[in-house]
């Protein structure tokens, strides 16, 4: 099972602060895509990815137990 | 003489070493909205040597919540943000050497401006410009202070050339349809949480404290209450095209930059963003109505009133802007809702 959490406004969008699923075994690329279709998100590819609080990129793989975060970057100043 | 600093000095990490450090330096701050009033009046009071602020826009009502040096008169005299803060800083510290410059952050007066900095503070509202600052700031090995703001959400990270990872690193290209305060509002809470990110970084690499630099990235979002700061290490990219091995600095040249033009005699700029994806008008559309712009659209385009303006926005992001024949007032209207 996976903790995956959210950010900013794609909290807004999913409803919740976390889900939990299983992604284990999945590329973070594949889980974007996965959560992008459930949630109905158009921006979840320009968001920022981290497993255990470790920036990711998107063909790192997930391990059973990793926590997962998206962070959309903002550019308001 | 420097009774002012007293305190600063007493902080043992800067000290009186520290404080001759900070009196010879000279930061560039690009954008003089909330993030660079805050980000300015912090510095200025800590006496760096010199402050060039770059800025486009003018004074509005809007931005008084949250921009603290401004006050209703620059309003009512629609003073250029550059200028009034240039004259509100001054009046906060004599010692500091203020410059101030109305116009776009273009990559050429970058290149021009970057000469003897030490240290450049984002305070900007989009990526484009962003981008631009990585792209100066790994060519001319010049570290850089990214923040942004949304809502109640904010970000920062400090980039150190050769040290740290760069935001092309991050984020690959410019995101697509970022959020922006024009768009989702902002608290000024969120705006001086990110300037003490900032702020402080930034007193750490002009006192050359390098070992003391924050090397996670750090957001928060003070409505919800998460906090959370990620581990960088890993994420810089040895075919990164701005800090890696053969690097282009893809963002300094004229084919990807952000294009606008007058066309003539219409009273109108158009704008081609550089970044390359589509956007989607239906959201745009929803997310802008629900605030209180009047949108009109169909599935090819769609037309957002803005006070005497009007925008134009095709899917591909191009867009155009009526109402003016100045382009930096055209960028502005864009990035505002764009990001």
């Amino acid at each position: 099972m996976n903790k995956i959490l959210f950010f900013a406004h794609l909290k807004d969008a999913v409803g919740e602060e976390f889900i939990q699923m299983d992604v284990s075994g999945k590329k973070v690329s594949e889980v974007k895509e996965l959560i992008a279709k459930e949630y109905q998100l158009g921006k979840l590819e320009s968001a920022m990815a981290a497993i255990n609080e470790e920036f990711s990129s998107d063909d790192d793989l997930i391990q059973s137990g990793d926590e997962i975060a998206f962070i959309p970057p903002v550019s308001g100043g | 003489m420097y009774e002012r600093y007293s305190r600063q000095m007493l902080f043992t990490p800067i000290g009186p070493s520290g404080q001759e450090k900070i009196r010879t330096k000279h930061v560039l701050m690009i954008g003089a909205g909330a993030l660079g009033s805050s980000n300015g009046e912090i510095l200025t009071r800590a006496g760096i040597g010199k402050l060039t602020i770059v800025d486009r826009d003018y004074v509005e009502a809007s931005n008084l919540q949250r921009q603290q040096l401004y006050t209703e008169e620059d309003v009512e005299r629609k003073l250029p943000k550059a200028v009034a803060a240039e004259r509100r800083l001054k009046a906060i510290n004599s010692d500091v050497d203020i410059r101030s410059i109305v116009g776009d952050a273009t990559p050429e007066m970058l290149e021009e401006l970057v000469k003897d900095i030490d240290l450049i503070i984002d305070a900007t509202d989009n990526f484009e410009t962003r981008m631009a600052i990585n792209d100066i700031s790994q060519k001319f090995q010049i570290p850089w202070i990214y923040g942004a703001c949304v809502g109640s959400f904010g970000m920062s990270f400090t980039i150190i050339p050769g040290q740290t990872p760069c935001l092309n690193c991050l984020l690959k290209s410019i995101p697509v349809q970022g959020q922006t305060c024009d768009t989702v509002g902002i608290i000024a809470p969120t705006v001086q949480m990110v300037v003490a990110h900032q702020t402080a970084e930034a007193l750490k690499i002009l006192v050359e404290d390098w070992d003391a630099i924050r090397h996670s990235f750090v957001s928060f979002d003070l409505w919800r209450n998460q906090y959370s700061s990620i581990k960088m290490s890993k994420a810089k990219d040895e075919g990164c095209l701005s800090c890696g091995t053969a690097r282009t600095y893809p963002y300094l040249e004229k084919e990807n930059l952000m294009k606008s033009e007058v066309l003539c005699g219409r009273d109108t700029v158009q704008i081609r963003p550089s970044k390359h994806g589509e956007i989607d008008l239906n959201e745009l559309s929803t997310h802008l109505s629900g605030l209180h712009y009047e949108v009109k659209g169909n599935p090819y385009l769609l037309s957002v009133e803005m006070g005497t303006n009007r925008m134009v926005i095709f899917k591909d992001g191009r867009a155009l802007i009526h109402g003016t024949k100045d382009i930096s007032q055209a960028r502005s209207i864009y990035q505002r809702i764009l990001g």
